[in-house]
């Protein structure tokens, strides 16, 4: 297993290491943009929080590259961790990453209100609020890449995973048009699901399951790879 | 060099770093209470600065970076990330609830419901997932090096006593920040400082107790986060109760029971799995 690390690490440094840069975009943003808006600098910072959030999630997704090769999945699963071994130092890497940008946003953003109240900007607030349910859309996002990605390699996975969303998007919207005559009692059953501690409920039990939902996708990548790598290099 | 000398002095070398960085605060207060940024540079280097003696003193002592106990290990140990979670926060529980009820004022809990302590662990769980990770900065050096340090000079009672103690006073700037800060008298710092000599030990047994079952040092992390974490969610189901505004809580000696109790327990744990391990030359 310290092979892999080790072998990852020697691969994905760099992507590793620009986690801690995309922390530092919401500063970088309030830096080089303030004098166009000094009034507007939250917004500023929760537009880099965002650029950093989407420059994250590419950087995350870039470690899988070149792991879509017949002769390296055949060669792998041959190796005494075997594939399993593999994908999970895979998946504890893309964790460790996720948590790292998460950790670097936190501190550069905890950095910036204390010089703000320093410089006596005591409107400055913590937007760690929003960082830290993006880090867990950021969770659920990687759970479904990565399946798609070792099944149907790094190409026809990404395709094929925007079909499935666009259908997914068109179901919902069919749902909803279904829905229309009914409008009345569903925005209901939304507002008692979303008001008082049902919310709270709600939101901490989606919470807790995407963890969950991450360690389902690496046990279903670990089902799928071997059919995905006899579809490499074809 | 033997091997007991060689630990010893690593281990001098780390609890010096250690000690610099509990004293070095002290001052800097001043700076520290002048300037909010100042504060916060402060903060986050005296929280990482256990893990940052650790690596010192293994790149000092051309120690290597080698098993820093640093894989997950999940296969196998899922109980043992479990227990971690799960005993926090049943332990940070016991340390406030049984008092309440012995004080008869039973009718303060009652935000305790299904609900609410149901939001607050699935809030624990999802929070324990992405934000446990930043305890690695004392993790890593204290179950991480200290202990394995401790552990063959002083045997398994004296590393959770002593590294309890330890553990506890490098607390110190933090526990007499309100007192530096003029907000607090001196003997109500000691009181916490005495505070956490008690229930320190308790945490040292448990955490030393998972990072040796599982040969890792996330379990720790994980129950130091909840315990840390668990503090605010119990206190946030208090005040949905009938509460009154001065009530006082956690301020009597059952308190410690739980953490004395778990101190007892883990060490005897430890000592049992320590006689059923097979003996080296």
């Amino acid at each position: 297993m310290t092979g892999l690390v080790y072998k990852e690490w020697k691969q994905n440094r760099w992507y590793i290491l620009s986690m801690i840069l995309c922390g530092f975009l919401p500063l970088i943003a309030v830096l080089l943009f303030r004098s166009e808006s000094p009034e507007h600098l939250d917004s500023l910072r929760i537009v880099g929080m965002l650029a950093g959030f989407l420059a994250a999630g590419a950087l995350q997704i870039m470690v899988l590259r070149g792991d879509d090769r017949k002769l390296w999945g055949y060669w792998i699963t041959a190796a005494p961790d075997g594939y399993r071994g593999f994908l999970r130092v895979k998946y504890e890497m893309i964790y460790g990453m996720i948590l790292l940008f998460l950790l670097s946003m936190q501190m550069t953003d905890g950095l910036y209100c204390a010089v703000a109240a320093d410089l006596g900007m005591t409107d400055a607030a913590d937007i760690s609020g929003i960082a830290v349910p993006l880090v867990f859309v950021q969770t659920l996002l990687r759970a479904v890449d990565i399946p798609f990605y070792y099944r149907f390699g790094s190409k026809t996975g990404s395709i094929i995973k925007m079909i499935g969303m666009v259908v997914l998007a068109i179901v919902i919207s069919v749902a909803l048009m279904f829905l229309m005559d009914s409008w009345d009692s569903v925005t209901a059953l939304a507002k008692k699901l979303f008001t008082g501690y049902s919310s709270s409920l709600l939101l901490a039990g989606m919470l807790a399951a995407i963890p969950a939902v991450y360690v389902l996708s690496y046990r279903i990548t670990c089902r799928l790879y071997l059919k995905g790598v006899e579809q490499y290099d074809k | 060099m033997t091997n007991k000398q060689e630990n010893a002095k690593r281990l001098a070398i780390y609890l010096l770093i250690v000690a610099a960085s509990s004293v070095l605060p002290f001052f800097c207060m001043k700076w520290m209470q002048a300037s909010e940024t100042a504060f916060f540079l402060a903060a986050e280097v005296f929280c990482a600065t256990p893990a940052l003696a650790s690596l010192i003193t293994r790149a000092v002592t051309k120690e290597g970076f080698r098993d820093m106990k640093l894989h997950l290990h999940l296969k196998g140990n899922i109980r043992y990330y479990v227990l971690a979670f799960a005993l926090s926060l049943f332990c940070t529980a016991l340390m406030y609830v049984p008092e309440i009820i012995l004080q008869g004022h039973a009718d303060w809990l009652s935000g305790f419901t299904l609900t609410n302590v149901l939001t607050a662990v699935l809030m624990l769980a999802a929070q324990g997932a992405v934000m446990s990770a930043g305890l690695l900065g004392e993790e890593l050096g204290w179950r991480g090096y200290m202990n394995r340090k401790l552990e063959p000079l002083v045997g398994i009672i004296g590393t959770v006593l002593i590294g309890g103690v330890v553990w506890s006073l490098w607390h110190m700037p933090s526990d007499m920040q309100l007192y530096l800060a003029g907000k607090e008298s001196f003997s109500e710092a000691m009181q916490t400082v005495g505070g956490r000599l008690l229930w320190m030990p308790g945490y040292a047994a448990f955490y030393l107790w998972l990072t040796k079952k599982t040969d890792s040092v996330w379990p720790a992390v994980l129950a130091h986060a909840m315990g840390n974490a668990s503090q605010s969610s119990i206190m946030g189901l208090l005040s949905q109760g009938n509460i009154p505004d001065n009530a006082d809580l956690g301020s009597g000696m059952l308190q410690f029971v739980p953490t004395i109790l778990m101190a007892v327990v883990f060490t005897a744990l430890l000592l049992r799995d320590q006689k059923k391990a097979p003996k080296t030359v």
